[in-house]
């Protein structure tokens, strides 16, 4: 036990005798200030990757009817759920960065651009389009989200903004299950150089269209490779 | 993607089996007259062999007649009865269906609806994951009793009458008409595994009933909050759920008669958000179709013009 003062005095011979750590001395902690993105270019971004967490879900719960394969549809169902709680976690995020308390249901789509690539991957509707339907949304989109999320929690302020990187990294390792699953359907799916074909094409199309609008936030840098 | 399907227009893989509602819908309205069920079934008897052939209903049909139906639905289901393990495959199957088109329903309402508040498409959201979970569910129990998916036919009369262009008369139909039967169809399930000392079936209906009271709670809650200041909407909704509760009675085999082969699972519901007002309505609904007198009358009079027939094909 020290015997050394357990309370700071109003002297300067009363300090206590306890040893001096910065606040991230313990463990060490080499983050540093400032990011990418102020506080309103944070909120425009969650708005936008809200409006991508919404519509696939919306698209997904659209599909379950239209979609033959049962494992599909239940394996559908699991990912409109995480995709509805992500949506709902960024929404919730959306009051702490200034937007006021009714910003938690704000999505926005970053340009005409992105908005019409969503409405494309939605499309697909007939029960022999399985292969488009999953290629862009397992191909195209979620590897898309993730590569954006992820330079989202390296280039933001990691102390101030950190609320914003807990959301996006829980998003990102679900997002990255899905696209698991979603591969290995697909693969099973596409037997025939024919539909290996399809699901090809059906990519590049997509990924053409995702770069031309600048992706989920519109901005340039964060455009998607194919695959 | 176009907004609003059609019940046809459910996808299904190469192992199922369409069946017409046209006989769903006899068994709604059916009244409690021995000649005109018999009329009615007879009238549909070509079109329901020429749906059975080939499935595992193939046999019922041949023992009973057209009204196998009556047979398997009106008659509660104990695991010691002749051809109980044939009923509840059947049962289970068509559990099975109904989980796959309460998942579809459920997934149509976020697309159909997209305007729709976010608290309700969370709400949405989550059956449809739950909904997922009891199709796997059910595939899993159809192989634990024997039984296979797509060995019987498939009636899409769930997705039909309960998926409404209205949200507040959806929500209605879905969560409170069919999850409420639901209710009444897991309980009963329940009951069957416990005398059968079945605790895998037991212990896993258990867990879906908790997630329809929660589903029905979602409808409970939405009616409400969709039909809020708007009497005229309230009562469309009402009328809409007191109309499929009338068409999965199956006339009166789900009701809270003594003869009941699903009997109304009162407690459940009143912990689901039913009022007593409405439970007395749905017994009163409900108990309005033929007395199990009347069918097991009817059944019988099926069968033997159905063997006669046969009888007189083989000696021709």
């Amino acid at each position: 036990m020290s015997e050394g003062r357990m309370y700071p005095g109003y002297g300067p011979e009363e300090k206590t005798t306890f040893d001096p750590y910065s606040a991230f001395d313990i463990p060490a902690d080499l983050r540093e200030l400032h990011g990418r993105y102020d506080v309103e270019a944070t909120a425009r971004r969650v708005r936008n990757f809200r409006y991508a967490q919404e519509w696939m879900m919306l698209t997904m719960g659209g599909w379950l009817a239209t979609v033959p394969e049962v494992p599909v549809k239940t394996g559908l169902g699991k990912l409109i759920w995480e995709d509805a709680k992500a949506a709902d976690e960024l929404g919730k995020r959306l009051p702490e960065l200034r937007c006021g308390r009714k910003a938690v249901n704000s999505s926005e789509s970053p340009n005409e651009g992105f908005a019409g690539f969503i409405q494309a991957i939605a499309d697909p509707e007939r029960p022999d389009q399985t292969i488009e339907k999953l290629a862009g949304l397992i191909d195209v989109l979620k590897p898309h989200l993730v590569l954006v999320y992820e330079r989202h929690m390296r280039e933001t302020d990691t102390i101030c903004d950190a609320p914003t990187i807990e959301i996006l990294d829980d998003i990102v390792r679900k997002t990255q299950r899905h696209i698991a699953w979603g591969r290995e359907v697909l693969d099973r799916l596409c037997d025939t150089d024919g539909k290996r074909e399809r699901r090809r094409v059906r990519a590049e199309a997509l990924g053409e269209q995702l770069r031309a609008c600048g992706g989920v936030t519109g901005d340039t840098g964060d455009r998607a490779p194919l695959h | 993607m176009k907004r609003f399907i059609e019940p046809h227009e459910l996808a299904r893989d190469s192992r199922f089996v369409r069946q017409d509602n046209a006989q769903a819908t006899i068994l709604a309205a059916l009244p409690d007259d021995v000649d005109q069920v018999v009329d009615a079934f007879e009238k549909f008897a070509p079109a329901i062999e020429a749906q059975v052939k080939g499935t595992a209903a193939e046999p019922l049909f041949e023992a009973y007649g057209p009204a196998f139906a009556l047979v398997t639905l009106n008659e509660p289901l104990r695991p010691n009865d002749p051809a109980a393990v044939t009923r509840l495959k059947l049962r289970m199957h068509g559990i099975f269906v109904g989980e796959l088109q309460a998942l579809e329903g459920a997934g149509r309402s976020l697309w159909d609806f997209p305007d729709a508040p976010w608290e309700f498409k969370m709400n949405m959201a989550r059956q449809c994951w739950d909904e997922a979970r009891h199709v796997q569910i059910f595939e899993k129990l159809l192989e634990h009793t024997g039984g296979e998916v797509g060995m019987f036919p498939e009636s899409t009369f769930l997705f039909e009458c309960a998926c409404a262009d209205d949200p507040a008369l959806r929500v209605a139909g879905v969560n409170r008409g069919l999850e409420g039967l639901a209710c009444d169809v897991f309980r009963d399930m329940i009951r069957y595994g416990e005398a059968s000392e079945d605790q895998v079936m037991t212990q896993a209906v258990d867990y879906v009933l908790a997630d329809e009271l929660t589903h029905v709670r979602f409808g409970s809650d939405w009616v409400k909050a969709f039909t809020k200041d708007d009497p005229d909407r309230y009562k469309a909704a009402q009328d809409f759920r007191r109309e499929v509760d009338k068409q999965f009675s199956f006339g009166g085999a789900r009701s809270d008669r003594e003869d009941a082969a699903i009997p109304i699972a009162w407690d459940d519901r009143v912990e689901a958000g039913f009022t007593e007002e409405e439970l007395q309505e749905l017994t009163q609904v409900s108990g309005e179709g033929p007395s199990r007198e009347t069918l097991s009358e009817a059944a019988r009079i099926l069968r033997e013009r159905h063997l006669a027939r046969r009888e007189q094909e083989a000696t021709r």
